[in-house]
This record gives structure tokens, sequence and C-alpha cells, in this order.
């Protein structure tokens, strides 16, 4: 009497159980893997109306983040700046740097027409997350921490996830974040030293901060989310 | 803090113990109190399994359209296809970011704006602080610099922010019913101007409501000069000016009363619902509770008599109620002259007499009252005062007896008035009829709604040729219009007012009119081609002439900036009682008392629409009423004893279908059919009917609602009209009433005592009945909380968060003070985002309000008879989350959704919460609230139903709603129309919460982050301490206008709430069970005059009942 299944059928169910343990790891792994915020946000970079070079601005001409983003130590949002803003440069009042350049074109439409330039925002928390700009800035938190090296984009990307395992890793422990205030708009300002010694002096820094100033490493709900 | 569980001795939870007694029978020997909140409670008809819950009963019926298989498998497969579309939705959205080309200077993106400006009142303005953030109103406050304020409003205030988001409201100007543009319609004024200007205003007529603002008066003055052949008349609905007109007769010269109510240490309240139904409200409660604001037993404390027929705010405060119907009212007025006016008062008191004599049983009352008010050190010190119902003689009495007992100038001032410069509606109806009127102006009001029904308005206002109305709605009045102007809020436009003590206020704008709105000011200057016409010159040339010389441009600026114009307020008038001319106006007639056959019909303001023109409020129509707890409708209200003369059912239905008998109710030849519901506490043979609702044509939110009791409404009698009939139909009516929502099964949450008990026993409050502890280790006279209390475990450095925390927040509530207007209810959903539900969701147990008021009511040792109902003592609860430490409600969240924070506050993370509700089925004091049906995103029209319509078979604006949600993910089911105005009414600070959802109060916890913020900003790179005392206000408190509520740092000791906190009446709701809230309240101290027949000692709660084989259920 034949078989009525071939022999290579009995090992079917274990061939099953190690591709359906494969197919499930890798699932798990790749949901893992891309599915998270690092993966998903870090590096997006749209392109924006206006090429805007945040290098060319800060490191070239020498200009503070606040001279634009002007509502950074007040308010919960940094602000972007008024097409007027660029235009006491770039317009024909003030040195007409680039006045006739096409690159230009949106600003000085938006100008004269008070259309909005239509910026694409690349940093984007939920709406859920109330994240207050002002408080963070005041209290001796870099824009550095959050937008990375900004000072150095020609084209802004996000540097870091936004996570909320990327804001907790830094309320866990804010001491290691904690910069001279006059230091926190320098986004390329580093302790002096060996690695070893700036670490060291940024952990008595941070610690006498926390101590000085009463900074508290908010972990409850309350204090994002309302 | 109560660290007294921490004891090592504690026992671990012995089974004996957890299973202990039901909490609704009590031990024996204890105190147990007696209130109740329905009737059904009080005839112990309702078990507590019936009535509806947001976690039990209710919800198995969910669907009134019955999902079945089939169609659930529709539905599955549905979703499974649009989820396989791809992952369009995974993809980043991307989302613009649009500055301003050129920004307005010292705009900081983000920042709110606070500007002053007030709200118009009939006689008054309620001057407020609005907070606008980009550019949009969100929230409005009341001005705390302002004299006569205290930073508190009235509800309407806080409501009338929705009215300017209303997709309702009219949009476009109107000729014929057909849309024509905004020059075309002020064309057409202009030319009408023309034309008067010509005949001097012959065939003009000008309907208006009465208003404060001194620009409308200069205005009209200036129109009056320029077509003197033009008729002025006023109208309105509800008419508090009789207060005014006794004072002119009898003072001989045009004055207003102003009450003092604060100066007043007795008050004898006759028909005057000063807490509840009159005119600036707000004051009055400010002021009331300023008098009996108690923080230590030995502090002064008023005492306050009311007369009244309907339960009323006032009536539920009082210390002593008698109850009349309201024709007799007048006899007790003249009850009171005899006792009070001496020889002077002769004329008056004759004329008086002929109402005739007050029952023994009101003598004896009245007469212990008198000899209350003629104590010596009550001369100047006591407030008799009438009604606005109340006919002209009962004001006289009540001035006259002011002015015997030496009260004129100490807590009733008299302020100069207009002279009264307009004619009647009935006027403007004689010279309709006549033919004299081409053209009829009616600025804002609603007269074919409201107006008398004998004057057929409808009819009687077409009978000119053109009929040109400024209107904000597209009301009943609007349709029999020729034209309609749509009327700017008055937060779109400028204008001015005076509050009540005749301060000057600026009604400054912030927003541009939506719809291109005018104002009345800017009408009435189109009308006379006055220049300017722009209401903001308007505005300023009046602040001029007010000023005089000092007018500057600084002055102002400053006017604007403070919202009112210091030292602005009236001086008190001298002025000397007339008793002959009194007399001469006195014209009384005797009226049979009420009877089976011949009831007396009363018609009252509504205390959440108004006259009406609150009908389209969503907010306001779901408030439950304080007394009543009705929602979404009104009702005929009738007395326990009248219902069962009458045949009528004397409870209502128990369960959560409230369905009542619909009655119909007979004046003359008019009639009107409405539910009827048995209220106690209402003088017998007296039918209550709210105004206000019935509306033939009102917006999607009003539409459907209550009845219309305007029907039955006569130019002779607006007020109170005899010889009513009433026939049972054999309809029912279902009702949403909350008064049993929320029940705490029969656990004590009120605690009440008279004033002596209190001074003779300052701690009372946590001696009142005081149920042996729930929980572990009772057996060893330990106590100890069954839920773990986070804040007590060290953290990894050793510390407590307690210990770590610099704030420690709390609240404490006094229930002396709190009158239960209800405004905190508001601002709390103005603030928190909270959206409405609707009438059958309300009705099921759904409402959504984070904070809600209840009220209980008691009935002590008579309760067996059905006439103790009439003397029901009320009290009044605002229920809230009460952050509790050791919390049970976090302990069973399987999703750590609801934890605690550092600072004691018992917070809800939205993200994590899928629903299970166990949190809520675990809450002691039933103040979570679940989102069943994504309330923000349901369309208007579905408030009324279905609940749930498939997306398959459904369609809404002629779109399939499967392809709605799609497109619109947003917006979802809401037509563009209304999501685009509705969401801007919506606080950016808070979360707008989903389906699926559990939320609750959060302390307000956007404004602690936020003044924590600003504290840390401010001091940046050095040390940040506590805040002060009074940097967070909660939406509620600060709301308040008795100051009732109080929030701060525990951890202060010297801040106001730790202050108040160790009174001896304070106490904390259900402490037996040990969950350690953060909310405490402050017992309710009564006032009641020993010497009075109707007193008792101690309040009637705490009496025990008869034994009469009726128990009442010991609710609450």
């Amino acid at each position: 009497m034949s078989a009525t299944f071939p022999r290579w059928i009995n090992r079917l169910p274990l061939r099953l159980a190690v591709g359906a343990l494969a197919l499930g790891t890798g699932a798990v792994a790749a949901v893992w893997y891309y599915f998270t915020p690092k993966y998903t946000r870090v590096g997006y970079q749209p392109i924006q109306p206006v090429p805007f070079s945040h290098a060319v601005h800060v490191e070239q001409g020498g200009l503070d983040c606040r001279y634009c983003h002007a509502g950074v130590e007040q308010s919960w949002y940094a602000g972007l700046p008024a097409a007027e803003v660029c235009l006491r440069c770039h317009g024909p009042r003030l040195g007409n740097v680039l006045g006739n350049d096409p690159r230009l074109a949106w600003v000085r439409y938006s100008a004269e027409t008070g259309q909005p330039i239509p910026w694409v925002a690349v940093h984007r928390l939920p709406d859920y997350v109330y994240f207050h700009h002002g408080v963070h800035v005041r209290r001796g938190i870099s824009c550095v921490e959050c937008h990375g090296p900004v000072h150095q984009m020609d084209e802004v990307y996000q540097a870091q996830p936004l996570s909320m395992a990327f804001c907790l890793e830094c309320h866990r422990n804010p001491a290691a974040r904690l910069r001279p205030p006059e230091t926190v708009f320098d986004l390329g300002w580093r302790w002096h030293g060996q690695p070893q010694q700036a670490a060291q002096l940024q952990r008595q820094f941070g610690q006498r901060a926390m101590q000085d100033w009463n900074v508290e490493s908010l972990q409850a709900c309350s204090a994002c989310h309302r | 803090m109560n660290l007294e569980h921490q004891s090592p001795e504690a026992d671990p939870i012995s089974p004996e113990v957890a299973r202990s007694k039901p909490d609704d029978e009590p031990a024996a020997g204890q105190t147990q109190r007696h209130y109740w909140r329905s009737l059904q409670q009080w005839a112990e008809l309702a078990r507590w399994d019936s009535q509806p819950q947001q976690e039990r009963g209710g919800t198995a019926e969910a669907w009134a359209e019955p999902v079945s298989r089939r169609h659930f498998v529709k539905l599955m497969s549905a979703s499974l296809l649009l989820a396989g579309f791809g992952c369009t939705g995974c993809r980043r959205p991307e989302e613009p970011i649009l500055p301003f080309s050129t920004q307005p200077p010292g705009y900081v993106h983000g920042l709110s704006q606070y500007y002053a400006t007030a709200m118009p009142t009939q006689t008054g303005a309620v001057p407020l602080l609005v907070k606008v953030h980009e550019g949009r109103p969100i929230k409005i406050e009341g001005n705390p610099l302002h004299p006569d304020s205290n930073g508190g409003t009235d509800l309407f205030a806080q409501a009338s922010i929705l009215n300017l988001y209303d997709p309702d409201r009219v949009t476009q100007f109107k000729h014929a019913g057909q849309p024509v543009s905004r020059t075309e319609a002020l064309d057409t004024l202009a030319d009408l101007a023309k034309q008067f200007a010509a005949n001097q205003g012959a065939g003009l007529a000008v309907l208006l409501q009465r208003s404060s603002s001194p620009s409308r008066e200069r205005l009209i003055r200036a129109l009056r000069a320029r077509l003197p052949r033009a008729g002025w008349y006023v109208y309105d609905p509800v008419d508090f000016s009789r207060a005014e007109l006794a004072a002119r007769l009898a003072f001989g010269r045009p004055v207003r009363p102003y009450c003092r109510l604060d100066q007043a240490r007795v008050i004898v309240a006759l028909d005057w619902d000063f807490l509840g139904t009159e005119d600036n409200q707000h004051v009055a409660i400010r002021q009331f509770a300023q008098g009996r604001r108690l923080l230590k037993p030995t502090d002064p404390m008023n005492r306050l008599y009311v007369v009244e027929s309907l339960l009323t705010l006032t009536g539920a405060q009082a210390d002593h109620r008698l109850v009349l119907p309201p024709s007799a009212i007048i006899q007790a007025a003249a009850f009171l002259c005899d006792r009070l006016l001496g020889p002077a008062g002769a004329p008056l008191l004759s004329a008086l007499r002929q109402a005739g004599p007050v029952s023994d049983q009101a003598a004896a009352w009245l007469a212990g009252c008198a000899a209350d008010l003629l104590k010596p050190e009550h001369r100047g010190h006591s407030l008799v005062f009438a009604g606005h119902r109340q006919p002209l003689a009962v004001h006289l009495a009540a001035q006259a007896i002011n002015a015997a007992l030496g009260n004129i100038g100490q807590t009733v001032v008299y302020h100069a008035a207009a002279a009264e410069p307009f004619e009647t509606l009935a006027q403007l109806r004689q010279a309709l009829d006549a033919g004299a009127v081409q053209t009829l102006v009616i600025l804002g009001g609603n007269p074919v709604y409201d107006a008398p029904a004998d004057f057929d308005w409808g009819r009687t206002q077409r009978k000119a040729k053109t009929v040109l109305r400024l209107g904000y709605y597209e009301d009943e009045t609007s349709a029999a219009a020729d034209w309609l102007l749509p009327q700017a809020h008055y937060l779109e436009a400028w204008g001015d007012a005076r509050t009540s003590d005749g301060t000057l206020l600026p009604v400054q704008p912030v927003i541009q009119p939506l719809f291109g709105g005018l104002s009345e000011l800017e009408v009435l200057a189109r009308l006379g081609a006055l220049e300017p016409v722009d209401p903001y010159h308007i505005v300023r040339a009046t602040f001029r002439e007010l000023v005089g010389a000092a007018q500057s441009e600084e002055l102002w600026k400053r006017f604007l900036h403070d919202g009112f114009l210091p030292g602005s307020a009236a001086k008190p008038e001298p002025v000397q009682f007339d008793f002959i001319a009194a007399a001469r106006a006195t014209e009384v007639t005797a009226e049979p008392p009420p009877s089976k056959d011949a009831l007396e019909v009363v018609f009252s303001r509504d205390l959440k629409v108004d006259d009406g023109r609150y009908n389209n409020n969503g907010w306001l129509q779901e408030l439950p009423d304080p007394i009543t707890k009705l929602t979404w409708d009104n009702a005929i209200l009738i007395s326990p004893a009248t219902a069962q003369a009458l045949g009528l059912p004397r409870l209502q239905p128990a369960g959560p279908d409230w369905r009542v008998p619909v009655v119909q109710v007979t004046v003359a030849d008019r009639t009107l059919t409405g539910p009827a519901w048995v209220q106690p506490g209402m003088a017998d043979f007296v039918l209550g009917l709210t105004l206000g609702y019935g509306r033939s044509r009102t917006g999607r939110v009003g539409q459907g609602t209550g009845y219309n009791a305007y029907a039955l409404r006569s130019w002779a009698a607006p007020n109170f009209v005899p010889g009513a009939k009433l026939k049972l139909t054999t309809q029912t009516y279902q009702l949403a009433c909350t008064q049993s929502h929320g029940a705490l099964e029969g656990r004590g949450a009120v605690r009440e005592a008279n004033r002596e008990e209190y001074q003779r026993q300052p701690n009372l409050a946590l001696e009142l009945d005081h149920p042996a502890a729930h929980g572990p280790g009772l057996a060893h006279g330990q106590r100890r909380p069954l839920y773990p209390n986070p804040l007590d475990q060290p953290g990894p450095d050793g510390r407590t968060p307690r210990q770590r925390a610099l704030h420690a927040w709390g609240m404490c509530i006094d229930l002396t003070a709190c009158v239960g207007c209800g405004a905190c209810v508001i601002a709390c959903q103005s603030e928190n985002n909270i959206p409405i539900v609707g009438k059958d969701q309300v009705a099921r147990g759904r409402e959504m309000h984070w904070l809600r008021l209840d009220r209980y009511y008691a009935t002590g040792p008579a309760a067996s008879q059905p006439q103790a109902l009439a003397q029901v003592q009320v009290i009044h609860q605002p229920m809230l989350c009460q952050h509790c430490e050791a919390a049970p409600c976090e302990s069973v969240c399987p999703f750590n959704a609801t934890v605690h924070d550092e600072e004691g506050l018992n917070v809800m993370a939205y993200n994590r919460c899928v629903g299970t509700r166990y949190c809520s089925n675990n809450c002691p004091y039933k103040v979570r609230r679940f989102n069943y049906l994504d309330y923000h995103r349901r369309p208007l029209y579905l408030l009324r139903g279905p609940v749930y319509a498939s997306p398959l078979v459904h369609r809404t604006e002629g779109q399939w709603d499967l392809s709605r949600w799609w497109r619109h993910p947003d917006g979802s089911l809401r037509p563009k129309t209304e999501w685009e105005l509705l969401k801007l009414v919506q606080n950016p600070d808070v979360t707008v919460r989903m389906r699926g959802v559990m939320e609750k109060c959060t302390f307000c916890t956007q404004r602690i982050e936020q003044a924590k913020i600003a504290n840390k900003m401010g001091a940046g790179p050095s040390k940040a301490g506590p805040l002060p005392d009074g940097a967070v206000l909660t939406a509620c408190q600060q709301a308040c206008p008795a100051g009732a509520i109080v929030f701060g740092n525990l951890k202060d000791p010297n801040s106001h709430v730790a202050q108040l906190k160790r009174q001896g009446r304070n106490y904390v709701v259900l402490e037996w069970l040990l969950t350690q809230p953060r909310v405490s309240y402050l017992a309710r101290i009564r006032n009641p005059n020993p010497a009075m027949p109707d007193y008792v000692l101690p309040p009637l709660s705490r009496l025990e009942p008869e034994a009469s084989g009726r128990q009442p259920s010991a609710e609450s």
C-alpha cells in the first residue's frame, strides 16, 4: 500500500514551527527596529520653500538663535521669524544682501503680500505632549540637546527621536545635560579638556546646578501630559 | 496629612472586617443622616441598582439601533479593508508652519493674552477678563480688579463664549430670507436714514431691550433730537425694573436701589431669588457669601428668611423658609408692614390690608421674622426686598420696611437713574394696530417668541411695512422680518456698560466679527445718519463726554487696561420715603387662595437658558438645573400634595427612563402641554413654568427642548396668573434628570449643623456620624487604608514623594458659601474641553461633567407626611475627583493609566487608557467620566439621536459616513461649518479626549504646570522655590462668585487652603474609607432663629424620621 503522504511530510510540522518562529522573530525584530521613532523620525529632512542654511547664518554670520526664534525664552513655542525679520538684512533697507536672489523669492513675496511662507515642520511632538521651550532654555538646557547640531546644518533634519524614552532619559538625570546658562545658545560649546576631564566637569556642574537651582527630576505624567 | 495608618502594629487584612456590613445599613447607635435626592428615594421605591450609572445599568441597552451579527461582520470587514488600504495613515503628515509676514509688536507666539471687557446684562454688566489664544478668545474670567467683583462670574458669562462659536448664529445679511451682501444691507439702512431725516422719523419705531450702556443712551438722545417723531419702545420678557419703578414712586424721583447684602445681618426675601434668577446674580452671591464667611465659630453670620412659592436657589440657602402661593406674598408683606412700619406707615398699610390676612401658621412665622428684624442690634443691618415677579405693592412695602428699619443708606442705597424714556410693548402694539408704524426696527430680543401670547406678536409685527431686525440667531422674530442683520457678539464689537453699582466699563472686542456682524450702536448710528458709525469712536466719544476735563489718551488706555473707570461708581442719593405717595400707588385686590380647580401659574426665568436667549447653548442645556436636576428640558413643576390631589402619580417612575406624565394647563382660553415634574418644596396648587424652552425656530442644539411657557403669558399677568386648570393626558414624556446619578449608595457625603451647635462644639463636623472605619486592622483599633499610598513609598534616594515634592495640592470647599449656582460646572467645561453629550446620553448617565453639583433634600421627623415635602431643607455639594492619596482607582487599573504625581494629583494618562472602566467602578465618589461615543466629533443633530448609526448605512450631508471618516479624519462626521467653528472654543492647553478614554478632574493640571513653568522661568539659573499662595487658581475656583472653592499648597501651613482645613468644620467625604482625599469640605452651618416656629435643632437631616413604617433610604 502506497503511502498517501510522502515521507518528508513527517518533518513538515517541525519545518513549519521553525519557519513560523523565524518569521515571528523577524516580524518582531522588524517592528522593534523599524517602527520606533528612532527609525521613523530621525533623519527626517523635508524640502523647505526657502533653502535657508542655519550653517551659513550661525557659523558664518554669527547670528544668535534668538534673533529669529524670538519666543524661545518666553513661550512654549520657539517661533519662526516673520518675513520682515529676514528682510532686515536681505531687504533694501539695510545691506540688501542677496537682494534679488531667486532663492529668496518666497521671502520677498511674503513681505509684500502678507502671505506666510509655508515652512515644513521638521520637529513635531504629538498633540498630547506639552513641551515648553522657555523653561528648558532658561534653566540651562541647550537647543543642541534635542535639535542636534543645527548650527552646522544646511537643511534642517531631525537629529533625535524625540520619543518619550528620549525625553525621560534626560528627565531622569538632568544633571548630565545642565549647562552654564550663558552657553545655552552656543551650540558648539563644550567643556574644556579631554573627554574624561570634560565629563568630570559636567558632573560637578550638573550636581551643583541641581542643588543651587532646585532642578527637579520630573517624571510624573503631569509634567508633560495634560 | 493623616499618617496614622503607618502604625507598625497595624494588622494585615482580616477577612471578617473586609466583609463588613453593607454600607447602607448603619451600625446600631450611629447618628445617621437622612438625605434623599429624588422622591423615589424618599419613598424608598427605588433601589440603587435601578438607577442609571456610568458603570452599570444603562450600558447594556447602549445601542438604540441593535447591531445584528450580520451587521457586525459587515462592519468588521469594512474596517479590515480600510486597514488594508496601505499605510497611508502611517506616513508622516507634512505639516506647515505659517509665520507672520510682519509680526505685531509685542506678540509672542504661544503666549495667551488677557483683555478686560464686560458682558452687558439687562440692568448691569459682568466685568470680565478674556483669555485670547492666537487671536481667538477661549476662556472667560471675572475681572478681579473691579471694585464690585472678586473675579467670579455667573454661569451665563462663562457659557457666552460658546455662543460666539455657535454654528447656528446668523452668518449672513438677509432680505426676505435670501442672503444679500453686507453693502446692500448697509445701503438700505442709509436709505432709511435719509428718508427719516427728511420726515423727522415719522413712521419709525425702534424696539429695544434694556441696557446699561451709556453710549446707547447718548445715541438715542441724539436720535430723539434728530428724529422727534420716531417711537422708542422697550421690552424685556423678564422685567427687572419694578423695584426701580417702586423707588421712583416712593421717593419722588428717579432712583435705583442697590442692595449691599454683605452689610445685612438679617435678610428677608419676598419671592426675591437674588441668588438665582434675579439680575446681577454674581454680585449678590458674592455679597451674600461675604456675610456668612466663617473662619471661626464666633464669626458673625447673616440670617436669611425667604418667603416664596417655588423652590429656588435662594430658598435652598434659607435659614427659614415660608412657602406661600405667589399671590399671597403680598399678604405676608402687609403683615410685616403691620409689625414694622409704625404710625407713619398707616396710609400704606391700609392700602396693603386689602390683600387679606395671612393664615395663622404663616402669621406665626412672620411674627417671628418681624421680631428678629426689630431687634435693636439689627437696626440698619437688615434688608427686606421683593423679587421681580411681585407686584408694585410688594416692592413698595419692602422698601417702606427698609426705610422704617433704618436700612436705607446702610444695606440698600439708592443711585440716581435715568428717567424711563421708553414706551412699552403694549404701546407699540397700539401704534402698529393703528397703522402708525411704517418701519419697525428690532434690535436684539426675540418678541415673536417671548412677547405676551395675547399680542400675537408674529402677526402684529407684520403690520409694519418694513421690519428690520438685528439678531444673533435666525429665530422666530427673524422669520417674520424683512431684513435680518447679523448681530455682533459682545466679544466682537466695541461697547460700554455700567455694573449694577454704576461703575463704567468698556466692552472691548477681542476678535473681529466672525460673520461681519453689527453692534446695536452701529445700527443706531447708521439709522440716525450720525457720525461716526464706527462703535469704537462712538464709545470713545461717550467716554470723553463722561470723563470731561480729565480725558486723556492715558486715561483711556488705563480704562481699557483695567476694564473699568476708577471712581465712577454711583454715589448714594439721600432719599426720603413718601408713605402717602406710596399708598397712592398701591393697588391691591384680594385674590382667593389657589385650589385644585383654580391653580396658580408662576412663570420663572430659567436658571440655564434665561428668557430663551441661551436656548441654543449646549453647555447650559446640559447643565442640570440646580434644583430639579433636569437637563435639556423644562417641566411643569407641581408640589407632591397637588400632584396627589390632581390624580397625578405623586412619585416619578423609577429607573433610567424618567417617563413622566404629560399634562395640559389651561389659563383662560390658552393652553399648553408639557411634562409634569413633582417638585418638593413648592407651594401647593401652584404650577411652576420656566421660560426659555419650546422654541419653534432655534439652532440645532435647542431644537425640540421643552415646552413654551410664553404661550400662557399675557401682558396683564406676565409673572403669575390664577385660575389655571390642569388636565392629565394619556401621553408620557421622557426627561433626562441627573438627580440620582453618581449616588453614593447611602453613605454620608454632606454634613451640616446649626450655628449654636457649631459654637458649642467647634469640631462638630468631625464628630458628625463617623461610621466605623472600613478597612484592615480595625479589630485592633488601628486604621489603615485598603489601598496603598504612593506618596509614602520611598524612592531610590530614600525620600518619599511627599518629602521630595515642593507642593502638596489640595482643595477646600465651603458648603456654607456654596449656593449651587453652577458657574463652576460651566467654567470647568470651558477650561477642560468637556463635550456635551445630548439628552439621550444624559438619560443613560453618561454626562461628562468633571465637576457635578449634588443636591440633597432633607425632611426630618415629619418625613412620612406629604406636607413635609413643602418644608424640605436643601443642601448643595460640588463633587469632583477627590484626589485621594490612597486612591481606589489606581490599584485596579491594569494599564497604570491613572497614577499619582509627587504633588498629590491623581493624574490620568489618556494615552495609556484602554477604557476598562475598572477605575470608575472602584471610585467611591463616582467622579470618573467615560467618553462612550466620541462626543467631540458627533454632529449636533445626533444630540437627539440616533445614538449610533452604522457608517455603512448612514449618510451625513449627503455623504456616506464611512467616506467622511476617511476623507476628514479630524472632523469626521461633523459638518464642516460645525467643525470649523466649534473647534475654536477648545482650550489648546488641554488634550481633547477621544472615545474610549476615561477622564476626570485634573485639578486643572495645565494651570499648575503653567504656573510652575512661569516660576521656574522667572528663577532662571537660581533657586526656584514653591509657588506663592494664589499663583494657581483652578477654573472652578476662579469662576465661583461666592469664593466657596479654595485651592492651594498644603505644604505651606500659611496658605489659605491649609488655614481653612484647620477649621473644626473641615471634613472629608467617606473619611472612614481612609482614601485620604486631598479635597475636603467645610460643613454647612445653618443659622436659624430659635424663636421661630419652624426652628429645628439639629438640621432636619439629622433628625430621626418618625417610626412610620416608611424609612427614607439614607441617601448621600
